[in-house]
C-alpha cells in the first residue's frame, strides 16, 4: 500500500478548509469500495485522504417538501431499507440492491456512485431517470446546485471541482401514476458489475397515451443519459406493441451512436431492445 | 422468454496417476508410552478433509476415538513422502497405507495383550482390548500401550503403499492403464433466458460411486464443491489472454459462481465396494465436478435446441448461439 496522510474532519467546515488548501492533492473517502483498489492498483495517488462518513450532516434520507434529500455517505443497505425511498423511488431501491454484495452495500455510498463515475455504476442511471440532482459546496464558492447529467464528463471524471465536496442528492417527487423498472444483466446473481442495466420510469395519461417516459441504459456507454430520441418516439402516443419494436430499434441506434461498433456491440443492440421491450411490457401490465 | 431443460452428465474416472507412472503413498503410526497415537503423513489437507478419514481410518483399526490421534501431515521435516494431493488419489492411495501401519502396529499390540490376557480372540473397541468369550479379560488401550514400551517393543509402524500399474500397449493403445475406476453421474435442470443468454441453473442431482463413504457428510461436501465447480466451468470461469498476457488477472475479473448462483444440490452416494481400496473406498474429488459441465450444456440443449461446444457458455456466447439458430 502506498503512503498518504489520513486526515479526519470534525466538521463540514473543517473539511471545506482543508480542501480549500489541499484539494488539488487529495481524494475523499466515503466507503472506500471504489478508492481502496484504486490506491492498492495504484491508479490514484493522492498525499491526503479525506474521510467523510464521520460528518454528521452526510448521511440520512429526508423528506423536504416536494423533493428527498439523500446525504451522499448514506450506503446501498441503508437506501434499500428505506421505507421512505422504497415508497417513492423503487427503481432506484431496485438498483442500489444489485449493487455488489452484502458487504459492499453496506460500506459503499451512493455519493461514491456519483462521484466514482464509473459507465457501470448501478445507481446512476436511476438517479438519472429520477432527474437527481447534486448539492455542492467549496469553501470559495458557497452552495451550487447541478442536474446529475451535466456532472459526468467522461468515464471516471466529474465536473467537481478540487475544493468541493458533494454535499447532499435530491430527488424531486415524481407525479402519481408515474411506474417505474429497474433491470441489470451480470454474469452472476451477486457480486458482478453491469453487463447492462436499464431503468424505466412511465406515466400515461388518461387517454392512455404516453404523457412521460424516461429511458437511462447503463453500463453500454461511456457515461450513461437519458435515451431522448427513443422517449420522443414515444410521447403522446399510445404505446402499441408496433411502436415499441420501433421505439426498441431506436433505442439500439441511439446507444450505437455513441460507442460505434465494438466486439460486444453484436450482443448489446439485440439485448438492450429485448430488455426493453420486455420492461415496457411488464409496466404496462402493471 | 425463459425456457426449462434437463440434461445429464456421466463420467468414469481413472483413480490415482496411471499408465504406469509412480504412485505411492505412505504412513507412519506411532503408539506413545501414555497410549496417544501420532499419525504423519505427507499428504496434504487443502479442504477436502483427507485429515479426517485418515484419523477415522487409524481409529477403526486400533479401536480407539478418532479425535485422540494427532495429526502431522506435509511438513518434509517429519513426514515420509507421499506423493501430492492430486488425481482424487489421497483416500484411496493413503488410506490404503494407513491401514497398513495401523495393521502392522496392531499385531504387535495383539502379541502383547494375548500375552497378558492369556486370550486369543481379542477385539480392539472403545479404548479397550477383550476377549470375545471371555470378556471379563480386557485392559485399556493405554494400560497395553504402557506394556509394549515396557518391553522394547517397535511401537512405531511405517507402511508404503503403491498402486503403480502397468502401461498400456505403446502400439494399440490398449490395456488397463488404471488401477481402478470412479463413476459418476448428474442431472441439471436450467433455465435459460431466451432474450439475454442468461443461464440459471435451478438445481442438480449428483450422485458418485465412491466405493465406500468412509465419511459420508465429508463425500457430500466434496459433491456439493465440486458441483460448484464444474458450474463456474460451464458458465463463467474464462482466462482472457492478449498478446500472451493475461487478462483476466484476479477474483474480480474471473467469476467463479457466489453462493446466490449455486442452487440446490441433491447429492446421492453410491457404494460399490473396490476390493483394491480401503474398506472398499476410492476418490471423490474430480468425479464430483466432471458430470456438471456436460449435464448443464444438456439441459441448455433440451431446453433451447442449442449446442453450446466452447466454453463458458456465457451471456454473449449463448446468445450468438440462440441468434444463429434463429437466422437458420
Amino acid at each position: 500500500m502506498q503512503r498518504f496522510q489520513f486526515y479526519n474532519p470534525c466538521s463540514v467546515e473543517d473539511a471545506l478548509n482543508f480542501l480549500a488548501e489541499q484539494g488539488e492533492r487529495s481524494k475523499i473517502i466515503a466507503g472506500g469500495t471504489d478508492l481502496i483498489p484504486g490506491l492498492r492498483l495504484e491508479e490514484i495517488r493522492p498525499d491526503f485522504v479525506l474521510n467523510i462518513p464521520e460528518i454528521n450532516p452526510f448521511s440520512g434520507i429526508k423528506e423536504i417538501d416536494h423533493s428527498f434529500w439523500i446525504g451522499p455517505t448514506t450506503t446501498f443497505t441503508e437506501m434499500v431499507e428505506s421505507n421512505l425511498l422504497s415508497c417513492s423511488f423503487p427503481a432506484l431501491v431496485r438498483s442500489a440492491a444489485s449493487v455488489g454484495g452484502p458487504q459492499i452495500r453496506n460500506r459503499g455510498t451512493i455519493g461514491g456512485n456519483i462521484a466514482n463515475a464509473s459507465p457501470a455504476a448501478d445507481v446512476l442511471p436511476a438517479l438519472l431517470a429520477h432527474g437527481g440532482e447534486l448539492e455542492l459546496q467549496s469553501k470559495r464558492n458557497g452552495k451550487r446546485i447541478i442536474p446529475l447529467a451535466e456532472a459526468i464528463l467522461s468515464p471516471y471524471k466529474t465536473c467537481f471541482r478540487s475544493d468541493e465536496i458533494l454535499t447532499g442528492i435530491i430527488l424531486k417527487k415524481l407525479e402519481p401514476g408515474t411506474r417505474s423498472a429497474f433491470e441489470k444483466l451480470g454474469r452472476r446473481k451477486a457480486m458482478a458489475r453491469a453487463r447492462m442495466n436499464l431503468t424505466l420510469l412511465l406515466r400515461l395519461n388518461h387517454r392512455e397515451e404516453v404523457s412521460e417516459l424516461r429511458i437511462v441504459p447503463g453500463a453500454v456507454m461511456p457515461v450513461a443519459k437519458r435515451m431522448d430520441r427513443t422517449e420522443r418516439m414515444l410521447l403522446g402516443k399510445k404505446p402499441e406493441p408496433l411502436l415499441i419494436e420501433a421505439a426498441s430499434k431506436t433505442l439500439a441506434e441511439e446507444m450505437v451512436e455513441v460507442t460505434g461498433a465494438r466486439w460486444s456491440t453484436e450482443y448489446k443492440i439485440p439485448v438492450l431492445k429485448n430488455i426493453f421491450k420486455r420492461m415496457m411490457k411488464q409496466l404496462l401490465t402493471v | 422468454m425463459k425456457k426449462r431443460g434437463i440434461g445429464i452428465g456421466c463420467m468414469y474416472y481413472g483413480m490415482g496417476y496411471g499408465f504406469s507412472r509412480p504412485d505411492v503413498s505412505s504412513a507412519e503410526v506411532e503408539i506413545c508410552e501414555d497410549g496417544s497415537v501420532i499419525v504423519r503423513s505427507g499428504e496434504v489437507d487443502y479442504g477436502q478433509g483427507s485429515d479426517t478419514i485418515f484419523c477415522q481410518m487409524v481409529a477403526e483399526e486400533l479401536g480407539i476415538r478418532y479425535d485422540t490421534i494427532q495429526l502431522i501431515t506435509a511438513d518434509t521435516f517429519a513426514t515420509p513422502n507421499a506423493g501430492p494431493t492430486s488425481a482424487s488419489r489421497l483416500t484411496y492411495v493413503a488410506g490404503n497405507a494407513m491401514v497398513k501401519a495401523s495393521r502392522a502396529i496392531k499385531k504387535t499390540l495383539q502379541s502383547v495383550a494375548e500375552e497378558i490376557l492369556g486370550e486369543r480372540d481379542l477385539l480392539f473397541l472403545d479404548e479397550e482390548i477383550f476377549s470375545e468369550s471371555h470378556p471379563e479379560r480386557r485392559i485399556s488401550f493405554r494400560q497395553l500401550a504402557k506394556e509394549g514400551h515396557f518391553r522394547g517393543l517397535p511401537m512405531v509402524e511405517t507402511a508404503w503403499h503403491d498402486i503403480t500399474t502397468k502401461d498400456v500397449n505403446p502400439e494399440t493403445g490398449q490395456g488397463d492403464a488404471y488401477s481402478t475406476y470412479a463413476y459418476a453421474a448428474q442431472l441439471a435442470e436450467v433455465a435459460v433466458d431466451t432474450e439475454t443468454g442468461e443461464v440459471e441453473v435451478l438445481r442438480i442431482v449428483a450422485v458418485a460411486d465412491v466405493g465406500k463413504a468412509i465419511n459420508p457428510s465429508n463425500v457430500e461436501g466434496q459433491i456439493e464443491g465440486g458441483v460448484a465447480m464444474g458450474l463456474g466451468y460451464a458458465l463463467t470461469e474464462e482466462i482472457k489472454e492478449e498478446g500472451g498476457y493475461l487478462k483476466t488477472r484476479n477474483l474480480g475479473e474471473y467469476m467463479i459462481p457466489t453462493s446466490m448462483d449455486v442452487p440446490p444440490i441433491d447429492p446421492h452416494i453410491v457404494e460399490v465396494p473396490v476390493s483394491s481400496g480401503p474398506y472398499g473406498a476410492k476418490g471423490v474429488g474430480e468425479p464430483a465436478l466432471i458430470p456438471t459441465a456436460p449435464a448443464i450444456l444438456n439441459a441448455i440443449a433440451n431446453a433451447i435446441g442449442v449446442r453450446v461446444t466452447e466454453l463458458p457458455a456465457n451471456l454473449e456466447n449463448l446468445h450468438r448461439l440462440i441468434r444463429e439458430k434463429e437466422r437458420d
